[in-house]
């Protein structure tokens, strides 16, 4: 220890001498970035089907995507995911076990994931298997088995873990923020009970998939390195006949409720999880980008407003953020954070106070350069991998976005003027109209929430319930 | 809207746990398989023939500055985007007794400012200029690493200077980044279900040398105790230019970055790089079993882990075809056996290093494989699953099948490596190869070590490493069992 001492002391002196106050170098003029321009083609059925070619190494993103998710599932819930798992179980010529040897054999796996408006089943594979992985995941899609042998143990899965989704701050309080904005909507469903997975046959999984899955809701993306005319002909080998199937189920939900408080006790919790928001515009909405925008710069990111306060200014959160949350032609603004125990009400405090600011002052030239500067980088880190790529266009498809929607991103972004954000968030997020989630120990919360002017009328007498169902 | 936890969550090997400075990231911390050394391995005897060559074949340049600071170079231009990272020699392993957490605390202070940038300006500076950035702080080591727009890598590289040169640490910033750690302790341990299972409570259970056997993420009590005096002599320990290796990877000409590495860091003053405990661990001679509750758990959970060997040994690369073969991925033994024959689990997760990867630690490491069951499976019973594989594995030869499909399928993601736009997963293999091994090289030769491997040098590992008397069994009792919990 004594020797690291004496070795800070004639640093310091040397720090103190040989350096001068600096400011950073400023960086260079911005090399160009080129989105890479996609293709799409439509086969007779419906099919769609996108390609990329992007990259340098010699691999391949495959993602089917096909409409529909929780927002099809009626009352029966997770009933999608566990359609989506049971893809998986073996298709009418191999097993289950087949299936993943082929993967491996590529060097990829089956993804399925299953959401509230789409399923998509993935592979990345090695270049020189990319049509074998468009046909195996046509396999699974088109000719699923849907065993009933292994229907129980995915049952018991998903019990287990909805017992673990029970116990998880996060979970319990994003499932309560839902429902508080989309009321009797799938997509304000959040936990089925026990009784309800218990009751799920067979027969339920098979008439889910057969009433939805089929080639009108269903799109193809290809990206990376890639023979196209190969990946073509395979897709069209194994999609063009498949059944047309129904059309996009549109099930937009009623309109917004009021704002409504909800507290959830955790006795004995070392921390409160807080979900403050409202339903908001259509990302397809002219002013999203001038919302977006705003989003960033008020709890968005690391530097941003919220963050800035709860974190480094008051050290009440470790990863406090805000977030824009979409669904099909919805959109929701959230601030979540978990906050120390003792300092629950003030923080929402500062998050009304943070959003308030905004509503009545333009931000800064140079704060609102470096928010869009920050987004621009994003934009290009995420667009420069096979699952970025696919991802964005993606959301493009599922909004219904204009096709230029990636390309023009940039200059759209920069537009974006202080007054565009100001007006933004005056329009969109209303304190006034704000649905909170408080999940902690109330003994000690409640009292600091009737501390807080905007809830302390629409505080629930007594808590809500963890599981919402 | 989708609840969290709706799926059942299974952690990859590109999803590894990492302490860090700042959750919300778009980057992913990646690379591929790992093994480690913990037993005291008999030496590799196979003499080594030239590794075939892999199809990895990354350009990298590698010197050192006069003050120590080892430099790694890797230009690629396929995007506009490159990636500074900073990797300094000091890990929690081997924090102060007294402060357990305190190397991760300190990684918080590295961004509380410095001589040129005040609070927070560190953070403006990188995000305005298009970046991402983060810390971490691992076993052996605590990275920092910034992703950004090609354009910004002079100012990046300034920036990396300034806070090696001339951290400003202050007690007002001391005082609220020991809030944002314990909030940050809180939010993934202590307020989580199984949140320090299996990777916080496994290794004090399993080894028994203090540096290895700790509370990485530290004791509130040890967290709130640390001083500004502390900090300031860890600083200056540890973060000097002979303890660390710089790495910029990505779109920028090799001979102006150069140049700016000579003009931003060429001046930080040497200093002696500082002596490393013996963080060795008595080789095990007999099983251990340990019991724990949650309080918060709602279903038990069983973890096992075993000492691996020595790292870039033979033995540690046929370990890590193991556990290819064993645990990852759905075409894995356990998977099929535990998961999908006999419906035990959900998932069986796990690896080598817990923390990172099979190449990013230096020191005694363990292999891992852990799961979440019902109460009425039984630990009996999940033990009697269990050692059924490990009891193949260690007695019948693998096929060659299964070694190519391995072999295949690390390849694919050791292009991955190369192919993400953040390269945060190349930059820390080339990092911890300079840092450990003094040999970036390693990297390209990754794949060639692997294409080494025989099913018999698999069977002597598997027989000599997945022995009973090498492992620990960690139980997690539910301190929370739900009403009426199914059978």
């Amino acid at each position: 220890m004594k020797y690291a001492i004496a070795c800070f002391a004639s640093a310091l002196v040397l720090t103190q001498s040989a350096y001068a106050q600096q400011t950073p170098p400023p960086p260079g003029p911005p090399r160009p970035f080129q989105l890479p321009v996609p293709t799409t083609i439509t086969l007779d059925n419906g099919v769609q089907a996108t390609f990329v070619d992007f990259g340098v190494v010699p691999k391949v993103s495959v993602a089917i995507s096909v409409r529909t998710g929780a927002i099809n599932e009626g009352d029966k819930l997770w009933l999608s995911d566990i359609a989506g798992e049971l893809l998986k179980e073996g298709t009418t010529t191999h097993t289950a076990e087949q299936l993943s040897d082929i993967a491996a054999e590529m060097g990829g796996e089956i993804g399925v994931g299953v959401g509230d408006d789409e399923t998509s089943l993935s592979m990345d594979v090695l270049s020189e298997f990319g049509d074998d992985a468009v046909a195996l995941l046509a396999e699974v899609l088109t000719q699923p088995k849907l065993p009933e042998s292994e229907l129980p143990r995915l049952r018991q899965n998903y019990l287990r873990s909805l017992s673990v989704a029970l116990t998880q701050p996060q979970s319990i309080a994003g499932a309560a923020f839902a429902e508080a904005l989309y009321p009797n909507h799938p997509y304000g469903k959040g936990f089925p009970t026990p009784e309800q997975l218990q009751s799920y046959t067979i027969d339920d999984v098979r008439s889910y998939y057969e009433n939805n899955f089929g080639a009108k809701r269903t799109h193809v993306y290809v990206a990376g390195k890639f023979d196209h005319a190969q990946m073509e002909k395979a897709i069209r080998d194994k999609l063009g006949s498949w059944r047309a199937g129904p059309a996009v189920l549109d099930l937009p939900p009623p309109p917004a409720p009021a704002g409504s408080t909800h507290l959830i006790d955790r006795p004995g919790a070392p921390q409160s999880t807080i979900r403050v928001g409202l339903r908001v515009i259509d990302p397809a909405a002219p002013d999203f980008m001038a919302l977006s925008v705003a989003n960033t710069l008020l709890g968005g990111s690391l530097t941003s407003r919220i963050t800035m306060n709860l974190r480094e200014a008051k050290g009440w959160a470790y990863s406090p953020g805000s977030g824009l949350a979409t669904h099909y032609r919805q959109a929701v603004w959230s601030e979540n954070a978990d906050v120390k125990a003792a300092s629950t009400g003030p923080a929402i405090t500062e998050i009304f106070k943070e959003v308030s600011l905004l509503r009545k002052e333009v931000p800064t030239g140079p704060e609102l350069t470096a928010v869009k500067n920050y987004r621009n980088g994003i934009f290009v880190l995420s667009n420069a991998t096979r699952g970025g790529l696919i991802g964005q266009l993606g959301f493009v498809n599922l909004q219904g976005l204009p096709a230029d929607w990636l390309t023009t991103f940039v200059e759209r972004l920069y537009a974006v003027t202080p007054e565009q954000v100001t007006a933004a968030v005056q329009k969109h997020l209303d304190p006034a109209k704000m649905s909170v989630v408080v999940l902690g120990d109330l003994k000690t919360v409640r009292p600091q929430l009737e501390a807080v002017e905007p809830l302390r009328k629409s505080l629930p007498r007594k808590p809500s319930r963890a599981a919402s169902k | 809207m989708q609840p969290t936890a709706r799926r059942n969550s299974r952690a990859t090997r590109f999803g590894a746990t990492a302490i860090a400075t700042w959750a919300a990231t778009l980057l992913a911390a990646c690379s591929s398989p790992q093994v480690d050394e913990a037993v005291p391995a008999p030496a590799p005897a196979t003499p080594t023939a030239p590794a075939p060559k892999g199809a990895l074949n990354v350009p990298i340049e590698y010197y050192k500055l006069g003050n120590g600071l080892r430099v790694v170079l890797s230009e690629d231009h396929s995007v506009p985007v490159a990636t500074v990272g900073v990797y300094y020699n000091i890990g929690f392993r081997i924090e102060p007794k007294e402060r357990t957490g305190f190397a991760h605390l300190f990684e918080h202070l590295m961004f509380q400012g410095s001589q040129n940038l005040a609070k927070g300006q560190f953070f403006k500076l990188v995000q305005g200029l298009g970046g991402q950035l983060n810390g971490s702080t691992r076993f052996d080591y605590t990275n920092y690493y910034e992703s950004f727009p090609s354009n910004a890598v002079e100012t990046m590289l300034w920036a990396e200077a300034d806070r090696m040169h001339s951290l400003d640490l202050t007690q007002d910033n001391l005082v609220n980044q020991q809030g944002v750690v314990k909030e940050e302790v809180k939010v993934n341990v202590l307020n989580q279900p199984y949140g320090g299972f299996p990777w916080l409570q496994l290794p004090q259970v399993a080894n028994t040398n203090w540096y290895n056997a700790h509370n990485f993420y530290g004791d509130l009590q040890h967290i709130d105790a640390a001083t500004l005096e502390e900090a300031r002599t860890f600083f200056n320990t540890y973060y000097t230019p002979s303890n660390a290796v710089l790495v910029v990877a990505g779109d920028f000409d090799q001979a102006q970055v150069r140049s700016w590495i000579d003009k931003y860091f060429a001046a930080i003053p040497a200093r002696q790089a500082p002596p490393i405990p013996d963080i060795s661990e008595p080789a095990q001679t007999a099983e251990k079993h340990a019991k724990q509750i949650d309080a918060l758990a709602p279903r038990p959970a069983l973890a096992v882990g075993y000492h691996v060997p020595e790292r870039w040994t033979p033995e540690h690369f046929a370990f890590g075809l193991i556990d290819e073969i064993l645990l990852q991925g759905e075409a894995s033994r356990l998977h099929r056996d535990l998961v999908q024959k006999r419906g035990y689990t959900s998932g069986v997760s796990g690896g080598i290093n817990l923390l990172g990867n099979m190449f990013n630690y230096h020191g005694p490491m363990l292999w891992s494989a852990s799961l979440v069951h019902d109460p009425a499976t039984t630990e009996a019973q999940i033990m009697a699953a269990f050692d059924e594989n490990i009891e193949r594995i260690r007695t019948e030869p693998v096929t060659q099948e299964e070694i190519d499909r391995a072999r295949r399928k690390i390849r694919s993601e050791l292009y991955d490596l190369v192919g993400s736009s953040s390269r945060v997963g190349l930059v820390d293999l080339l990092a911890t190869f300079a840092l450990f091994d003094n040999d970036p090289d390693r990297l390209n030769r990754i794949e060639g070590e692997f294409a080494k491997v025989t099913p018999e040098l698999i069977l002597q590992t598997a027989q000599q490493y997945l022995r009973p008397e090498n492992r620990t069994v960690l139980i997690v009792e539910a301190g929370k069992p739900e009403a009426g919990a199914a059978k």
